[in-house]
């Protein structure tokens, strides 16, 4: 495993677009929720103050866990230049040919989809806990809420997951990104609405990225709820939590089916 | 001698076109191995998988007498079809995956490209070389640490006549150094003069296999000149040991028994009053042979 990674980091070290990627992640992430942030601090309503709580303790880990995630689609396409570059430079059979095994290859990816979850997650909790600090003014209550730091690291394994999947299946570069963004951003939205409204439950929600994007809302819901003066603790069903390690399992398995049975 | 490589009954088709079909054969240790035939035969196809990267409908393959196949191919150095590098990584550390994947050689990389000719260029990417000196670079990985086999598909394409001769040189010393060299090539020429082996395949259908000597054997041919042609035509049939003779425009060509050399047919035409102007002994080309094996 250690091998697996340490080959990966050769590959990634001195790629220079893995850098601008990860440097543009780590700048504008906390640029744009301090843009936010202070926005809505001014948003008065009655005269009121009423998103001042948006970025304290704890409200801050569901408010910027939601934001965050529609940023994890950096750390995605980033996820499929890796792996269509393997299949542009060839480079993928030629891992194989000087001595790895084909489910090698696979799994240095997904360790690769671990490490910059956990990256992600890490900086996650970093800049919550600063958002945080700066908006309610103590440590108290700094780690109610942590449920959502888990949540964000599923989501992100889910994430990049699918998107290393896609990337596997495709192998073209711009192809795998126009798909993924194309299924994110709209095609999962349509097949979930009408999913819900043909079967008249929620199964819709449990599509590959919707079961994860549920774990961490839109907080629009609690805001209107903070309007009003109510403090309701939004209950997030397990059920999210279980779909989202299923649908992992599931891009493991298919792209293993895919990786041992293919020519390469 | 044990064979290092054992092929049986592969068979591979993409969808309706059989790329190969049951093809079976031994590689002996040491030998310079050729897989000869012409575009399309299905040499890279047979590369391919047994280098696991492309996937067989049927058969199997050994190496090393049975030993698991990804630890093999790290006691291989291979070069199949084209050479694939990360295109902005420098050569050296495209060199340092290599010898990480294959767990050895990390203290080699400057002497392998020191014997390709790229040590001034260590440090530039891969992007900015030219076809000759990729193809320079994917012969240095295969050779980094010393592996016992190397297999090379078409070694030379895109190198310079003196980086053609170079390889060749080279792959006679790792040969004499024990190395199995397994090669597929087009260039007969190259083959020729390299290889100890060889196996013909034809559209997938693998037409001979064995010591270069045997497949490739053909009697030689004289061609000789006088001043008067018809005369020593008339005077050469009567010659015992002389199977045909072609009239050319200005020569004849004698297919001879193996038995007959130069020197008599020149004392034979002496004695019967013709005085050669012109002998010269005619080794069948390869080239001849093999498109009369694969036609």
């Amino acid at each position: 495993m250690q091998k697996l990674l340490s080959i990966e980091w050769l590959k990634l070290k001195n790629y220079r677009t893995f850098w601008i990627l990860i440097a543009l992640y780590v700048v504008l992430l906390p640029m744009l929720n301090y843009e936010i942030a202070n926005s809505l601090g001014s948003f008065t309503f009655n005269g009121m103050s009423v998103f001042t709580k948006s970025y304290a303790f704890p409200d801050v880990w569901s408010n910027m866990g939601c934001l965050n995630s529609y940023f994890i689609t950096f750390l995605a396409i980033l996820v499929i230049i890796i792996t269509t570059n393997e299949y542009s430079f060839k480079t993928n059979r030629q891992n194989i040919i000087d001595g790895w095994k084909r489910i090698d290859f696979l799994n240095a990816k997904v360790l690769l989809v671990v490490i910059l979850s956990l990256l992600a997650t890490v900086y996650f909790f970093i800049l919550g806990s600063g958002f945080g600090l700066a908006y309610s003014g103590s440590a108290n209550n700094l780690l109610s809420g942590y449920d959502k730091i888990f949540y964000f690291f599923l989501l992100s394994v889910n994430y990049l997951g699918f998107a290393m999947m896609i990337a596997m299946w495709i192998k073209r570069s711009g192809l795998a990104i126009s798909l993924f963004l194309l299924y994110s951003i709209m095609i999962e939205g349509i097949l979930q609405k009408i999913l819900n409204w043909k079967l008249g439950s929620n199964y819709g929600d449990f599509l590959p990225l919707q079961s994860s994007d549920e774990l961490l809302p839109f907080p629009m819901m609690k805001m209107a709820a903070h309007m009003m003066g109510a403090n309701i603790q939004a209950t997030v069903p397990q059920y999210f939590v279980i779909a989202t390690i299923l649908w992992c399992v599931v891009y493991y398995f298919i792209c293993r089916s895919m990786l041992l049975r293919r020519d390469w | 001698m044990q064979p290092v490589l054992s092929i049986q009954q592969i068979s591979k088709s993409y969808g309706p076109i059989r790329a190969l079909e049951s093809v079976s054969f031994n590689v002996p240790e040491g030998s310079v191995f050729g897989i000869l035939g012409p575009n399309g035969s299905g040499k890279t196809t047979l590369l391919g998988i047994v280098l696991d990267v492309l996937v067989a409908n049927g058969g199997s393959y050994k190496w090393f007498d049975g030993m698991s196949a990804d630890a093999a191919r790290r006691q291989i150095g291979a070069l199949l079809e084209t050479p694939n590098f990360y295109h902005y990584l420098t050569a050296i550390e495209n060199l340092e995956i290599t010898a990480a994947i294959k767990e050895r050689g990390h203290e080699d990389k400057l002497r392998v490209l020191e014997l390709t000719g790229l040590l001034q260029r260590k440090d530039s990417k891969f992007l900015t070389y030219s076809l000759g000196m990729k193809q320079r670079l994917a012969i240095a990985a295969a050779l980094l640490g010393n592996p016992k086999i190397l297999v090379l598909d078409e070694p030379t394409n895109g190198l310079d006549p003196a980086g053609i001769a170079e390889i060749r040189e080279l792959i006679v010393k790792l040969s004499n150094e024990g190395i199995t060299v397994i090669m597929a090539s087009h260039l007969l020429d190259e083959v020729e003069k390299v290889c100890t082996h060889v196996a013909i395949l034809k559209r997938g259908n693998l037409l001979v296999t064995g010591h270069v000597d045997d497949v490739l054997h053909s009697e030689d041919q004289i061609e000789v000149r006088a001043d008067d042609l018809k005369a020593l035509q008339q005077l050469l049939t009567g010659m015992n040991g002389i199977k045909k003779i072609q009239p050319g425009s200005n020569t004849l060509l004698l297919s001879c028994d193996a038995a007959v050399q130069p020197a008599q047919i020149n004392e034979y035409c002496m004695q019967g009053g013709i005085i050669l102007t012109h002998l010269l002994l005619r080794k069948k080309s390869l080239e001849s042979k093999f498109i009369e094996l694969t036609n």
